[in-house]
């Protein structure tokens, strides 16, 4: 089909790929502790999702052969099939515990909201790089109205079944890349003007008591059965009693009594805090942070627009996702479902970061030479 | 995909370049002075917003350090004194009763003797303690110990399961004493009819892996116990209940402190029976007795409820629970009586002469003979150049109807299945349901066979020999059914033409005793118009059990009519066993023995079908059993001094005078 380049090895972006497998490594570790139950062999579990990192890996070395570009306009029927999608899941399948939807494909559950984000990011940046809006001018109320749309329409589909957390995560990718652009300021008095009070008054007036607690038990349907605050209290004594060093591999008490609710999934991280301790953070920490800073350096020697829009895109839906898991399971906000991405058990969250990373090699690759890379 | 290629392609090239893109590098960004202006304010905008990323790290990193460093040890200490853990609390299943709302299965709480450990050091002298509580070696306990040697000390080792009411008083007792041991409580199946009635109730077992993906949303958990087969799998769902959850305070290494309040488990629901486990015992227990595999069933023939369905020999339900000894199930599968089968559905065999029901019907509803048509019986059959034996060789004489089905004689139905053909037989015996699954609550039941020219080209892409006819009116050939089949086949000539659908579930009842599913008949089809023809059958079984040279005698009573008909599926018909005498025939070439029979004869409630694999003859082999049953269930009545209503023999004199041209079939 394509003829192997030598090329591609000697412009492969191997410092994405080594941060990746350092991290993966960490992940498959975590998850062995986490849903062990004794005996000196891993669960099904953990070797469903060591299958799903090989495919992963696999996905990188397609996707980095092909010039990133083609998404452009991919990105559009991409976009086109997941809303399809979602359609048919939001309306034709039952939920699965409450909140996310799967479509069954036999060989794996598709959760198809965690693509959809993926997605969104690649269809704004293809419309923000082509849109012949000048920067002299800056973006005006109505250059933003199309870029709304394409947000509102997955936004309200995963909205409605009900999985709000995901939701909400479309519209901070939104902003983060309208952020990167130079925007009127009639356009953003306007909007301020209108989403600030919106917000205000409804939360503090339009809604009662019941209703406000209503839709946090909105945001997290099992929480509320079990009692919200006994899952994030759990969750810090997990993460406080790790101390420095933390309890050791396979040795954390509250996972393995069973004090940790979705321990090898949003809370995968807790279990981490409490067997490696401060030290094991710190060094997961930086690591993940390198590979962001990585995807920042990769969007900034972006060689066009669409490269730079999209390398920043898809960061933030790395970036972002990772902090509210990491905010939630410190005890610093509601119990949303978002997964911390690599990290927390689930395939489709697993295929769409380790796609979004393929995308950032690509990027590399194909970027502005930087140093000494080139010299033919 | 040759354009992406192309593109691939000039990409490379750029590559190559040292200076950045020039326009003429593909792709749909045009650049140009302006655009690389762009760029220059996206990347400083890039790099403004990067800041978040360094702000919200640092957040992260300042929580992490409040509470693993400055709140370390208090939160460690809250990880280590209390907690409330949530622990599953396992639904009791629904009970199982019979039709008289005896218990047959129903749970009992056993007791495990469970041991944390505070380290991973054995203590010598604590071990031979523990032996000598639970009556053990000490090598048992170690062996128990050593496969748990990898988990963690939090993970607790089962020391012993299901201990006896002694042994448990002692180790409450002696607990102060006794570090780290606990008692757990599990509910156990628990069988109150032994091992009776195994394959319709069927057993428990751990859920695999397999079963667990299946029904994952439905909470099921590793080591749960399911429903392996019988009911119990088939009523999983109605038997399951829900699981409960306890709260209860333990420190960080296990122990139980203080419990909190539960949510508790909702039982599953109880099903009621349609069986007599009376009944059930008296023909279970009379098979195994005479070590005799094979089937019993008895049905209800106005309702298609059934009373007894026993399979022989059964499964040893009591010994599955908690696990089957291997040794045990290696003997089961070892067996060559195969307890394993479920032989009222599961296997099928030649109806043998109870299928001569179907031919007489089928000649006397295609108008082939009377009642009073007579065939003579020289002890044999010609056709065409091959001869076909009466199983009497001194021949019957002249043979009308009511001979033909109480002696059984083969020529007669030779000669009506000969003019009839085989597909019109095929046609009668798919009316009384042969060749299709009963549907009843029992798995992988068998459809059985019933041949006909059709199915013979299908099958084998062979025509048709009328002689495999003549095999085919006698129910031997390649005719196969399941003793349940025949049992309702037995019915339909009983109740004059209504195939019920047969059922086991009288009725569902929730935990409080609310019925939420009842027990209805269910015709599943209706013999129209040969109402007469049918009591002109019975008559005929009438007088198998009650002439002189009946087949079934074994079932005469003196104050009780019963119809009855015997029957004999042939196994094999080689040449070098059918010279030997009956005993001298190795076990796996008998014949089966099959005995069918409904009472009273008039007004008929019950219909009993019985067979024995190889057990040669029906009426001396599968004979003795139906009688015990109806023993059994008559039992009241036949100790009644005055019964003569019941008793009475009908007169069927005008019945003979029907004209069998004017019914016809109708099926519903």
């Amino acid at each position: 089909m394509f003829r192997f380049d030598r090329r591609l090895i000697t412009n492969f972006d191997w410092v994405m790929l080594l941060i990746l497998i350092f991290i993966s490594a960490m992940a498959m570790v975590n998850l062995y502790s986490s849903t062990w139950r004794g005996g000196p062999v891993g669960s099904p579990i953990f070797y469903k999702q060591l299958y799903m990192y090989l495919v992963g890996f696999a996905l990188i070395l397609v996707i980095v052969s092909f010039d990133y570009s083609e998404l452009e306009l991919f990105g559009y029927i991409f976009y086109v099939l997941i809303i399809l999608t979602l359609a048919y899941t939001t309306f034709f399948v039952d939920t699965v515990a409450g909140t996310q939807r799967w479509i069954k494909l036999g060989f794996f559950n598709l959760q198809p909201s965690e693509p959809a984000k993926l997605i969104l990011v690649i269809v704004l940046a293809a419309h923000y790089s082509n849109d012949k809006v000048s920067l002299q001018k800056g973006y005006g109320l109505l250059d933003l109205l199309k870029p709304a749309l394409l947000t509102m329409v997955p936004f309200i589909l995963i909205f409605k079944q009900p999985d709000l957390g995901t939701a909400l995560m479309l519209i901070i990718l939104l902003v983060s890349m309208t952020l990167l652009l130079k925007l009127r300021k009639s356009a953003i008095i306007s909007i301020l003007a209108t989403t600030i009070p919106i917000a205000f008054i409804g939360w503090n007036f339009l809604l009662k008591a019941y209703q406000k607690r209503r839709i946090l038990t909105f945001l997290n349907p099992e929480g509320d059965k079990a009692n919200h605050g006994y899952q994030i209290m759990q969750s810090k004594i997990a993460v406080g009693s790790g101390q420095s060093f933390g309890k050791g591999f396979l040795e954390g008490t509250q996972g393995h009594l069973q004090f940790l609710p979705e321990r090898h999934t949003d809370f995968a991280f807790s279990v981490w805090g409490e067997e490696w301790g401060f030290t094991g953070c710190l060094i997961f920490l930086g690591c993940y942070f390198f590979m962001l800073a990585w995807g920042i350096l990769t969007a900034i020697t972006a060689r066009d627009k669409f490269g730079m829009m999209m390398a920043f895109g898809l960061v933030m839906l790395i970036f972002w996702q990772a902090v509210i898991n990491l905010f939630m399971i410190m005890g610093l906000l509601p119990v949303v479902g978002i997964p911390l991405p690599l990290f927390s058990y689930g395939g489709s969250s697993l295929l769409t970061t380790i796609i979004s990373i393929g995308i950032l090699i690509s990027i590399r690759m194909r970027g502005f030479p930087d140093q000494s890379l080139h010299h033919s | 995909m040759k354009n992406l290629r192309k593109r691939f392609i000039q990409e490379d090239i750029k590559l190559d370049e040292i200076s950045p893109p020039t326009p003429s590098h593909g792709g749909t960004t045009h650049l140009s002075d302006q655009d690389e202006g762009d760029l220059d304010f996206f990347k400083v905008r890039i790099m403004y917003l990067s800041s978040v990323l360094i702000i919200f790290f640092v957040l992260v990193i300042a929580r992490l350090w409040y509470l693993q460093i400055q709140n370390g040890e208090y939160f460690d200490s809250l990880a280590y004194n209390n907690r409330v853990r949530s622990q599953e609390i396992l639904a009791p299943r629904g009970n199982i009763f019979d039709r008289n709302n005896q218990e047959v299965v129903t749970n009992r709480p056993s007791f495990n003797v469970v041991w944390m450990r505070k380290n991973k050091k054995i203590d010598n002298s604590f071990l031979e303690i523990m032996a000598k509580i639970l009556h053990v070696k000490v090598e048992d306990l170690l062996v128990r110990i050593r496969k748990n040697a990898h988990s963690p000390l939090h993970v607790p080792i089962i020391l012993a399961e299901d201990i006896d009411w002694k042994t448990l008083a002692y180790v409450e007792n002696k607990k102060p004493e006794l570090p780290g041991i606990r008692i757990e409580v599990v509910p156990l199946r628990t069988y109150h009819f032994g091992d009776l009635a195994s394959h319709l109730i069927g057993y428990l077992g751990q859920i695999n892996e397999k079963e667990l993906k299946k029904r994952k949303e439905e909470g099921y958990r590793p080591g749960d116990l399911i429903g392996k087969s019988g009911l119990e799998k088939l009523e999983q769902t109605t038997l399951r209940g829900e699981k409960g959850t306890s709260y209860s305070e333990v420190n960080a290494k296990g122990y139980e402190q203080r419990s909190l309040q539960d949510t508790e488990a909702l039982p599953g629901n109880d099903i009621q029976l349609t069986i007599d486990m009376e009944l059930q015992k008296i023909a279970e227990n009379a098979m195994n007795a005479a070590n005799k595999a094979g089937a019993v069933v008895v049905v209800e023939v106005n309702t298609g409820r059934l009373l007894t369905l026993a399979s022989t020999p059964g499964l040893p339900l009591t010994k599955f629970v908690g696990g089957i000894p291997n040794a045990v199930w290696k003997s089961i599968l070892d067996n060559p009586y195969k307890p394993l089968r479920n032989k009222i559905v599961q296997e099928h065999y030649p109806p043998g002469s109870t299928y001569k029901l179907i031919t007489s019907l089928a000649g006397l509803a295609e108008g082939m003979i009377t009642p009073d048509t007579i065939i003579f019986c020289p002890g044999h059959y010609k056709l065409g150049n091959r001869t076909y034996g009466c199983w009497k060789k001194s021949g019957h004489g002249p043979v009308n109807l009511n001979k033909a089905i109480a002696e059984s004689c083969d020529v007669y139905f030779y000669s009506l299945g000969q003019r009839l053909g085989v597909d019109k037989l095929a046609e009668y015996a798919s009316l009384f349901g042969l060749g299709h699954k009963t549907g009843i609550e029992m798995e992988h039941e068998q459809s059985g066979l019933v041949p006909s020219t059709s199915w013979k080209r299908r099958r084998y892409n062979e025509k048709w020999h009328e002689g495999e006819t003549l095999s085919v009116a006698i129910g031997q050939g390649a005719n196969n059914t399941t003793p349940l089949q025949i049992c309702m086949m037995t019915s339909v000539v009983a109740n004059g033409g209504t195939l019920y659908q047969p059922k086991v579930i009288e009725e569902i009842r929730d935990p409080d005793g609310k019925p939420i599913k009842k027990f209805t008949p269910q015709i599943k089809n209706k013999i129209v118009g040969q109402a007469k023809n049918l009591q002109q059958i019975r008559k005929g079984m009438i007088s198998a059990v009650n002439d002189k040279h009946g087949t079934g005698k074994i079932v005469k009573f003196e104050k009780m009519i019963v119809a009855g008909k015997t029957g004999t599926a042939q196994v094999v018909r080689l040449k070098q066993y059918r010279h030997l005498h009956e005993d001298d025939i190795p076990y796996k070439y008998r014949d089966h023995a099959w005995f069918v029979c409904f009472a009273p004869a008039i007004n008929p409630e019950i219909a009993v079908t019985v067979l024995v694999e190889h057990g040669l003859h029906g009426g001396s082999g599968a004979g003795p059993i139906a009688r015990l049953v109806l023993e059994q269930y008559f039992a009241e009545r036949l100790k009644e001094v005055d019964t003569m209503s019941f008793v009475s023999l009908p007169d069927f004199s005008e019945e003979t005078l029907v004209n069998p041209q004017n019914n016809k079939i109708k099926v519903n």
